[in-house]
């Protein structure tokens, strides 16, 4: 499937992050372009494109940077790259594989949107990934990509690069938007929306990497051949990464609207020897598990997960064998949530610890066996009532777990 | 009492200045102030409200929120193991024990234990899970077989 090669570009390419090895293929050259057109032009281009944003919600990029209020004029560009949902590894592969992509795409976007400061927010675990793309930053600044008038536009422009602290939540963009304000990174109410009042209280456009990351290759092509690929509603390729009992466990590059099967069986080689395939979360820890029969039907887009009740999301796919227990992945899932809540909302701080607390009691077998159903009903409570998604992301899965793995569920207690 | 090293105030003035708002600094100068002391204290604290103008209540919030600043301090080598679905599913539970088991070795043998193990939430490597991290190295593919040599290199 190596038909486009628009992120995964570099692979393959020897001293790939390097700005020589940037230019020799092109690179910056969107960055020019983009200049001889309006700022609102790109905004309609990117729209045109129907890239919609690779972080997990896939809202809309360009319809999101068209919401900024045109009188405020102080505006800020944040680039999310907490990469913190659980089975989630692609956009540190953008920092390995071309930093500089991403550092293009962010003025070109930062160009569009009127913003003239912007921050890479990374989550602190990427000690080596922090420093590749420290070094592209210092050379783009070096090489007057960055800073005063760059190349001749008249356009100024400062990226700094923010390091995070371990929160899974500052990957939330308002908890982002907290934590790059110096605070505890709690989620804030919505509306108003980043895009109005964010980072200071000033508009601010928060996207992630890979939806930065694949603007100048917008900007070079056309909004029109990014649109050809993938499918009507999901446009253009994405990153998928695929972890678990695989042959090549990895990040591939595919048009949306590929087939998961083929994507299992083709771009990650299969399923080891011996290995019986139980289930797949498509998109992230937050996603519904698919069933076998399920996987058989479903299609790498955002429409098609929807109608299996399950979601895109990050693009990260974790494969589940047959041999692994339900409950003991079930308690996993749900400890993670709990201990990322950020504890401001009820439903979410009390619901976490509940569900947790009820696996502890299934795995020293002293639960009854009503327990799922008071479970599924605590997860009932805790959607679409929150400051954030994080409560709804901890609902989701328990319910899909419950719902297609009750009767092993129900042998773990009767065996005791 | 614990004091700033020339070059650490320095940084830590550079931070102040970096940002829209001093607060944003918070975050990167705790960083600095745990490299220099692996730990940050209460000490920590009130000099960088006295010296800096920090608020100490902005520092604490911060230090208590996020994981990834200690409050007292650390075996000379941590062990952060991912204990997300990746990783389980490929084994995490297995190579704790193994980790743990040889842990327990050094009180066989009444020695200094240099090392601690945590589970850590995904650590955003899971094409090589199990994935854990000793102190900044990171470790993936880890397993029964090969996470002792592993850890042998630190403490010889
Ligand atoms: C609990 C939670 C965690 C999130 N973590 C991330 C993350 O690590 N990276 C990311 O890009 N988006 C994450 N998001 C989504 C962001 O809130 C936001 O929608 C995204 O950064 C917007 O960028 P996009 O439009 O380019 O996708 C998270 C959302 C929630 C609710
Ligand atoms: S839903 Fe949970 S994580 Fe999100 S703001 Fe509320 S308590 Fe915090």
């Amino acid at each position: 499937m190596a038909e486009h090669k628009i992120l995964t570009e570099f692979e393959g390419i020897k001293d790939s992050r390097s700005l020589k090895t940037y230019l020799k293929h092109g690179g910056y050259q969107a960055l020019a372009k983009a200049f001889q057109k309006k700022p609102e032009e790109i905004v309609a281009l990117v729209k045109e494109s129907g890239l919609r944003g690779r972080g997990g919600a896939g809202f809309p990029t360009g319809l999101k940077w068209s919401f900024i209020p045109a009188h405020i004029k102080e505006r800020y560009l944040l680039c999310n790259n907490d990469e913190g949902e659980p089975g989630t590894f692609k956009d540190r592969y953008i920092l390995e594989l071309s930093p500089h992509m991403l550092i293009e795409g962010m003025i070109i976007s930062a160009f569009a949107i009127g913003a003239h400061k912007a921050y890479i927010y990374t989550r602190c675990e990427f000690y080596e990934e922090i420093k590749w793309m420290n070094e592209a930053i210092d050379e783009a600044y070096k090489a007057g990509y960055l800073g005063k008038n760059i190349l001749g536009s008249g356009f100024d422009f400062d990226l700094d690069h923010y390091i995070g602290a371990g929160a899974y939540i500052c990957g939330e963009e308002t908890g982002l938007i907290s934590s790059l304000e110096g605070k505890k990174g709690q989620p804030k109410v919505k509306p108003p929306f980043p895009a109005v009042a964010g980072y200071l209280g000033k508009p601010t456009i928060v996207n992630n990497t890979e939806t930065l990351a694949v603007v100048p290759w917008i900007v070079n092509h056309g909004a029109s051949a990014y649109k050809a690929i993938g499918t009507e509603k999901s446009a253009g390729t994405k990153l998928f990464c695929i972890s678990g009992p695989v042959k090549k466990p990895g990040v591939y590059e595919v048009p949306l609207g590929y087939p998961l099967k083929d994507f299992i069986e083709k771009e990650a080689g299969g399923l080891r020897d011996g290995v019986e395939l139980k289930g797949v979360i498509p998109g992230g820890l937050s996603a519904p598990v698919l069933l076998p029969e399920e996987v058989e039907k479903v299609t790498l887009d955002y429409e098609s997960m929807a109608s299996f009740k399950s979601m895109l999301g990050s693009g990260a796919i974790i494969v589940i064998p047959k041999t692994q227990c339900m409950v003991e992945l079930l308690k996993v899932t749900l400890d993670f949530y709990h201990h990322e809540s950020c504890g401001q909302c009820t439903p979410c701080r009390e619901g976490t610890g509940w569900l947790a607390n009820i696996m502890k009691t299934v795995m020293q077998a002293k639960a009854k066996e009503d327990c799922y159903d008071k479970m599924y009903e605590v997860a009932s409570h805790m959607e679409g009532r929150t400051i954030c998604a994080l409560s709804d992301a901890a609902a989701m899965p328990t319910k899909a777990i419950i719902t297609k793995f009750k009767s092993e569920l129900l042998n773990y207690l009767r065996r005791g | 009492m614990m004091i700033f090293s020339e070059a650490l105030k320095e940084k830590i003035r550079s931070y102040l200045e970096r940002y829209e708002t001093k607060r944003s600094a918070i975050l990167p100068v705790l960083h600095e102030i745990q490299k220099e002391f692996t730990y940050i204290d209460d000490e920590h604290i009130l000099t960088l409200e006295k010296d800096f103008g920090l608020n100490r209540v902005h520092v604490r919030e911060v230090v208590t929120f996020y994981s990834a600043y200690l409050t007292e301090k650390p075996k000379k080598f941590r062990i952060l193991f991912c204990d997300s679905v990746s990783c389980h599913i490929e084994g995490t539970q297995k190579v704790m024990a193994k980790i743990e088991d040889f842990m327990s070795s050094y009180k066989k043998k009444e020695k200094e234990l240099p090392f601690s193990l945590e589970g850590v939430p995904c650590l955003g490597v899971c094409g090589g899970a199990p994935a854990m991290f000793v102190n900044e190295d990171r470790y993936l593919n880890v397993s029964c077989d090969n996470v002792e040599a592993i850890l042998k290199k630190y403490d010889h």
